[in-house]
């Protein structure tokens, strides 16, 4: 398996994607803009007073990019396309005939539905390694830069096979594989800027950061260097990691995580992308990992948003302390990536009605008495459940330590706090997998838009038009269960001093809704219940076998 | 050209199978058993729950339950060991649009590991070759005809020499001259020992090409055994006998109406000289008709069943589906 360019599948897209006519124009074409970038750089240099060396690292920024268009976005799409052309055409049962491993077929396909692009990186590569050498760039740096660079890039197609092998029309497969591309890897990293930490290392910056003095003109280099000398090393807990290594290990684990995904995939055409088990370990695995990034970085305050947002343009020596916003601004961001992440766990683990009755039905064939637990037709509400434990627990710890932290003095976070927090996640999360189990895909879409994302617009546009009617807003936008996190901490957390309207408003209205949405929670959580039952007694019906519990 | 002889035991073992699409049963608890050596019919029609139990059997497709076995390989939990065994024809045949037709199969030659290089190209030539493809080798596999692409995807299913074959609708798209290459190709196939599952919503094409049918209908398996079997089970025991005299035709028409077993003298085709008979007997009795005639002294140019008998039981079958109240299994 691990001979790659002995793989079938690898060798297949060898033939048909590195023909001469289709890869001519793409090649010839990438070495114009690549011979464009690298030449005007140094035309463009050649006019300044820089050395030798200096003048040699000028195109290297501009050839990383262009490199990673070719790499993470043609290649991507390319995955996702690829994947979801064969399933169109109606050949990739012939490739889950072959009899070649699960995992053998993934390797195949992320490795070979990209091999044009992978050649057109390579034809840029000389420009690159020119410009590497003789701008005296040190090896580990290179090997740093472009060994992350090759993994963010295997992670990043593994994204696009994973959209490709989800969504069954071609064009909304590219779309919806650079839409979770730009949103995984370009919006959520943003989240480390209002301290989740731990979303900057599913990207490439900051490597790309640490090595950015040796890409760039040496004075400029020198300059840079001093600022990064002040960004510390990644915390992880009580350990201090290069920032490489650390980007490596969590992207790795993403790696391992999507590939185990497909590997189910194609295992079993019928399986979810996710067991259950796999759901509460990689869910546990992120809670841990925002945890470990934010809590060391806590003391120091390079956490909070309001440093990053004040560093520029402060005089140097500029005594700086953390606002209170910054706290609800950090925990409700916690909360708010805990509840979307639960959301995801929950539509990758829950059947619907279709898989259940076939669960059912199959348990009263193998004459047994209830459904295996971890099972795909098994019901998720106590992998929900335990899922919400660890996501409230993981939001108490993490908005404790920063109201308790040295720089709120004396300040404490009251445990009815975690109370809290567990009823937000709770709500949210049982609601929507009650939802989602009982009345299925459509129904849960249709509430989505009308109670999640409804409420928040229309409670906006009401903000935004006047400030009397803010109160209102206020309220209309607590209908959305993505607003609790938010509206929670804004609640309960001590040092939260909002204006008095907005003070006396937000936690009546956080803890009506939070009721409202108990109450709809447990009603379809009941609901839900009726309907297994309904399932289970009519499979029960169809001969005569033993009595089936759940 | 395949496998040869397999083990002992039937090729194709199904029991209690059964495939839902979530209210609706597309297979319900069928149990058939195919032994090695045979071309084994499958005919039903469209809906009949055909494609689900192939794509089951092609261990694409995990049954509600059941038991599925292969040449003795159980087909739900060994399936990478089943698919060295078995070679799958889907409906329509697709076929990739970015290869050529040896690229095509050399691509599945490698990925069954057929050898080394030349080995895997002398069997991709075969292929060709018993399909009759071999002149259009360097051809694009979207460019061929509809008919040329079903051989393709049956050379490709060939590649493996599978002990099992299963075919899902083979011989749609394919003119008369290759329906028959590939009737003698299958029953070749038949002759060194593996087995071919064949599925067709044309009752009489494979009565022609089978040792043994099954009718399905509605998830349910109807009749299974020869084709007289078969219609002697389905309770459709009439057949249509079509007989061309050069002449005395009223006297023969007339002479067919006293015999036993014919139930009509209904038509005059052919500018008379053909005469359709609807027929009750056994197939005794209809050697006993052919005797009767020519004893008569009447000059016979041709007595055969025509295959409309085939159809009309499947017609028939299709009409009662679509007769208010006998639509499909239902259980939610």
């Amino acid at each position: 398996m691990w001979k790659i360019w002995a793989n079938p599948i690898v060798r297949r897209y060898a033939r048909s994607r590195l023909r001469a006519r289709g890869l001519g124009v793409s090649l010839l074409i990438t070495l114009m803009l690549a011979g464009f970038l690298f030449f005007l750089s140094r035309a463009m240099g050649d006019r300044t007073d820089l050395s030798l060396v200096d003048l040699a690292r000028i195109p290297l920024i501009a050839l990383l990019v262009l490199q990673g268009l070719i790499l993470f976005v043609l290649a991507t799409g390319q995955m996702a396309g690829g994947i979801t052309a064969e399933a169109d055409e109606g050949v990739i049962d012939y490739q889950r005939l072959a009899p070649m491993t699960p995992l053998a077929k993934v390797v195949g396909y992320l490795f070979g539905l990209p091999i044009r692009e992978y050649v057109l990186f390579l034809a840029t590569m000389p420009f690159s390694l020119w410009s590497l050498w003789r701008g005296e760039v040190p090896l580990e740096i290179a090997l740093q830069l472009y060994g992350v660079f090759m993994i963010a890039a295997v992670l990043y197609h593994l994204t696009g096979l994973v959209a490709g092998t989800v969504v069954k029309n071609r064009r909304w497969a590219f779309l919806l594989s650079m839409g979770m591309v730009f949103i995984l890897y370009t919006v959520v990293p943003q989240a480390s800027k209002i301290g989740l930490v731990y979303f900057k290392y599913v990207t490439i910056e900051p490597v790309f950061r640490e090595c950015l003095p040796h890409l760039i003109p040496r004075d400029l280099g020198a300059g840079v260097q001093t600022l990064r000398n002040l960004v510390p090393p990644a915390r992880f807990f009580d350990l201090d990691l290069p920032q490489a290594v650390f980007t490596v290990v969590t992207q790795a684990v993403l790696i391992l995580a999507m590939g185990f995904m497909l590997w189910r995939r194609w295992y079993r055409a019928e399986s979810h992308l996710m067991g259950k088990v796999g759901a509460i370990g990689l869910f546990a695995w992120v809670q841990v990992m925002l945890l470990g990034n934010a809590l060391p970085l806590i003391a120091e305050g390079a956490v909070f948003p309001s440093r990053m947002w004040r560093r520029w343009g402060s005089p140097w020596g500029y005594e700086w302390a953390p606002d209170p916003e910054d706290v609800v601004i950090m925990a409700g961001a916690y909360g708010l990536v805990t509840l979307f992440m639960l959301w995801t766990m929950i539509v990758l683990i829950t059947p619907n009605r279709d898989r259940q009755i076939r669960g059912w039905r199959r348990a009263r064939k193998l004459e047994k008495k209830r459904l295996a637990v971890g099972s795909d037709p098994a019901t998720s509400i106590p992998w929900v459940g335990i899922m919400i434990l660890m996501g409230a627990a993981g939001w108490f710890w993490f908005t404790k330590e920063v109201v308790e932290s040295d720089w709120f003095g004396g300040t404490v976070m009251p445990i009815q706090g975690g109370g809290a927090f567990l009823l937000v996640l709770a709500t949210a999360g049982l609601g929507f997998q009650a939802l989602l189990e009982g009345k299925g895909v459509r129904a849960t879409s249709l509430c989505g838009i009308l109670g999640g994302v409804a409420p928040i617009l229309v409670g906006t546009v009401l903000a935004a038009s006047s400030e009397k009617l803010i109160p209102l807003a206020i309220w209309i936008i607590g209908i959305s269960p993505a607003a609790g996190p938010i509206y929670a901490t804004g609640a309960v957390i001590p040092l939260a001093d909002f204006e008095g309207e907005l003070m006396r408003g937000l936690p009546r209205a956080f803890w009506f809704w939070q009721v409202a949405t108990a109450l709809l929670a447990l009603d379809l959580i009941w609901s839900l219940r009726r309907s297994r039952e309904e399932i289970a007694e009519k499979t029960l019906g169809e001969g005569d076998h033993p009595p089936l519990e759940e | 050209m395949t496998g040869k002889a397999g083990p002992q035991g039937a090729a194709i073992e199904i029991r209690d199978l059964r495939v839902d699409y979530g209210d609706f049963v597309a297979v319900s608890d069928i149990s058939l058993s195919v032994p090695f050596g045979e071309v084994y019919g499958l005919v039903g029609p469209n809906g009949a729950g055909k494609t689900s139990t192939f794509k089951v059997l092609a261990t694409l497709m995990e049954p509600t339950y059941g038991e599925v076995s292969l040449a003795g390989i159980d087909a739900l939990e060994n399936k990478e060991e089943v698919r060295c065994i078995l070679g799958y024809m889907p409906d329509l045949a697709p076929v990739p649009s970015d290869l050529k037709a040896w690229e095509f199969l050399e691509f599945y030659a490698d990925a069954y590991a057929l050898g080394s290089s030349k080995e895997r190209s002398e069997r991709v030539a075969e292929c060709l070759e018993i399909v009759s493809l071999s002149g259009e080798h360097n051809s694009w596999c979207n460019q061929l005809s509809r008919g040329q692409t079903q051989r393709l995807v049956l050379a490709k299913t060939l590649l493996h020499r599978p002990q099992v074959m299963i075919l899902d609708e083979p011989a749609s798209g394919l003119d008369p001259l290759s329906r028959r290459e590939l009737r003698h190709s299958l029953q070749a196939i038949a002759r060194e020992g593996a087995s071919v599952l064949v599925s067709s919503h044309i009752l009489s094409e494979l009565a022609e090409m089978c040792s043994s049918l099954c009718v399905m209908n509605q998830g349910k398996i109807m009749a299974a055994g020869t084709a007289t079997e078969v219609r002697r089970e389905l309770g459709r025991s009439e057949r249509k006998l079509a007989i061309v005299v050069l002449d005395r035709h009223e006297e023969t028409a007339s002479w067919l109406e006293g015999e036993e077993g014919v139930l009509e003298v209904a038509e005059f085709k052919s500018n008379g000289q053909q005469i359709i008979v609807s027929f009750a007997g056994d197939d005794t009795q209809q050697a006993a008709l052919l005797t009767g005639l020519v004893q008569q002294g009447i000059a016979v140019k041709a007595f055969e069943e025509t295959s409309s008998s085939f159809e009309e039981i499947l017609v028939g079958i299709a009409e009662d589906n679509r007769k208010p109240g006998e639509g499909a299994t239902r259980v939610h």
